[in-house]
């Protein structure tokens, strides 16, 4: 059952619902809705494109965010900065 | 056995789905971040004062990223307690997004057990400047271990689901054959396993809200905690947590509102731990009912509409925290504070905090006057930055 239910997690490569909220809402939607939970809103202008991408991996990870959540965020970031 | 099957079995899936991706890692990124602090301590129990600077607490935090899936992150700690340099790893892990639903990560990592360790801790995130009571030193609840977690995120129409399942060492049981008052206390800090048992656990968050403000939260975490061959190998520890967070700038209030709160239980086994205290009656052993609980609620506001440029960057901040350790224990203790905090923020990631706690302890085994009521209160400045 939790063997089925992992294999099931780790081949799944689309879900519809996903990519109908992530075109709901904008980058900068996202940005000063999420990182607020934790820690004030971050500058876009603290740091460059590349370590934008590093944090926001780093971001998924420690705040268990979607991936669309932080894709968005970052490109948001990105064209921002 | 079994679980080790299941984690084995994953494992191979995992690394195998790796491979086949290897070649799509992409170029590599290295980054140094992280949080400092520095200030002045004052602390006041029972007309005894002490006061002390307190230096440059410094956490790098190593970050490699390899391509958008491949993550190894490190955090050192160096902080100068009781005129000695320590050093500390708070995690070291890697970390590999298998899919938009599914990361896995193994090493040291911090225990998604609630959100405060995992999330709240670093000085210039925590409002205040002290932490809420039942965590950090002879705490109840555990900050990190070492094992392998699946955890991931989705959505879930307007709201969004998180989860983490893992499995580490577990908990250490003090038998008290060290320090004989701590009997029954767990060690959350074994890195080599003492017995063979993987303790598992794991944390369910839900956002009900679209706009992401409200988080509530539920964490679960077992394994035995004797040491191997030990009269104690089979005494289990059991810990459940609810954590609960709202977070959002409301315009009528002209700022941000911020409640954030968790309880804590843990509950070990019954054991018989050896009386080699004078302290204590006759018998040779004892026993107590070990059931430890904390908690904390904590509300802040911070005027960010505002137009004058002062007022905006202050953030008024409250909390209120409370422990209890096992009745008939040698850490025996009902403790609860209160506290209050005045920040200023110089931008994102510094600010400087002025905070007060009044704490009124009864019992524990660093109360000289065993189980008095104890009052004591405390001052802290500190300026604390993220980088």
């Amino acid at each position: 059952m939790i063997l089925s239910s992992i294999t099931l997690a780790i081949f799944s490569n689309s879900c519809t619902s996903q990519r109908e909220i992530s075109e709901q809402k904008s980058g900068a939607e996202l940005w000063g809705q999420n990182c607020i939970r934790c820690h004030n809103i971050p500058s876009p202008s603290a740091y460059n494109d590349e370590e934008w991408e590093t944090i926001g991996l780093h971001m998924k990870e420690r705040a268990n965010m979607t991936t669309e959540q932080i894709e968005k965020i970052v490109k948001f970031l990105q064209t921002a900065n | 056995m079994k679980r080790i099957i299941i984690i084995t079995t994953c494992l191979v899936l995992v690394f195998n789905y790796m491979a086949a991706q290897d070649s799509k890692l992409g170029k590599t990124q290295f980054m140094v971040r992280g949080y400092g602090h520095a200030g002045l301590d004052y602390f006041s129990t029972e007309g005894e004062v002490n006061s002390s600077y307190i230096g440059g607490a410094f956490a790098p935090i190593f970050i490699f990223k390899q391509g958008n899936r491949f993550l190894f992150e490190a955090e050192l700690e160096f902080e100068l307690e009781d005129n000695e340099l320590k050093i500390g790893l708070e995690y070291a892990n890697l970390m590999y997004s298998i899919n938009d639903y599914l990361m896995v990560r193994a090493g040291k990592f911090l225990l998604p057990f609630g959100t405060f360790m995992e999330r709240l801790h670093p000085a210039w995130i925590n409002r205040l400047s002290s932490k809420p009571l039942g965590f950090g030193h002879d705490g109840i609840a555990p900050s990190s271990g070492v094992g392998i977690e699946l955890r991931g995120a989705a959505p879930i129409g307007n709201t969004v689901i998180n989860y983490s399942i893992y499995s580490t060492n577990g908990p250490r049981l003090k038998d008290g054959s060290i320090e004989p008052e701590e009997a029954g206390m767990l060690n959350f800090e074994n890195y080599t396993d003492n017995n063979n048992n993987k303790a598992i656990g794991g944390r369910v968050g839900y956002l009900p809200l679209s706009n992401s403000s409200l988080e509530i939260g539920a964490s679960y975490f077992t394994g035995k905690a004797g040491d191997k061959g030990s009269q104690y190998e089979d005494v289990r520890a059991s810990l459940w947590s609810l954590d609960l967070s709202f977070v959002k700038q409301i315009s009528p209030l002209k700022g941000v509102l911020d409640i954030k709160g968790q309880y804590n239980q843990t509950s070990v086994s019954s054991a018989n731990y050896f009386d080699i205290e004078e302290t204590r009656d006759t018998s040779s052993s004892y026993t107590f009912n070990n059931l430890s609980s904390a908690y904390y609620a904590q509300l802040s506001y911070r005027p960010s509409m505002v137009e004058n440029n002062i007022l905006k960057n202050l953030e008024v901040v409250t909390r209120y925290s409370q422990l209890k350790t096992p009745e008939g224990s040698g850490w025996e203790s009902d403790v609860n504070e209160l506290s209050f905090g005045l920040n200023y923020w110089i931008s994102w990631r510094q600010v400087i905090k002025l905070s007060y706690s009044n704490t009124n302890s009864t019992g524990g085994h660093d109360n000289e006057d065993g189980v008095g009521e104890q009052k004591s209160n405390a001052l802290y400045l500190h300026w604390a930055i993220g980088f």
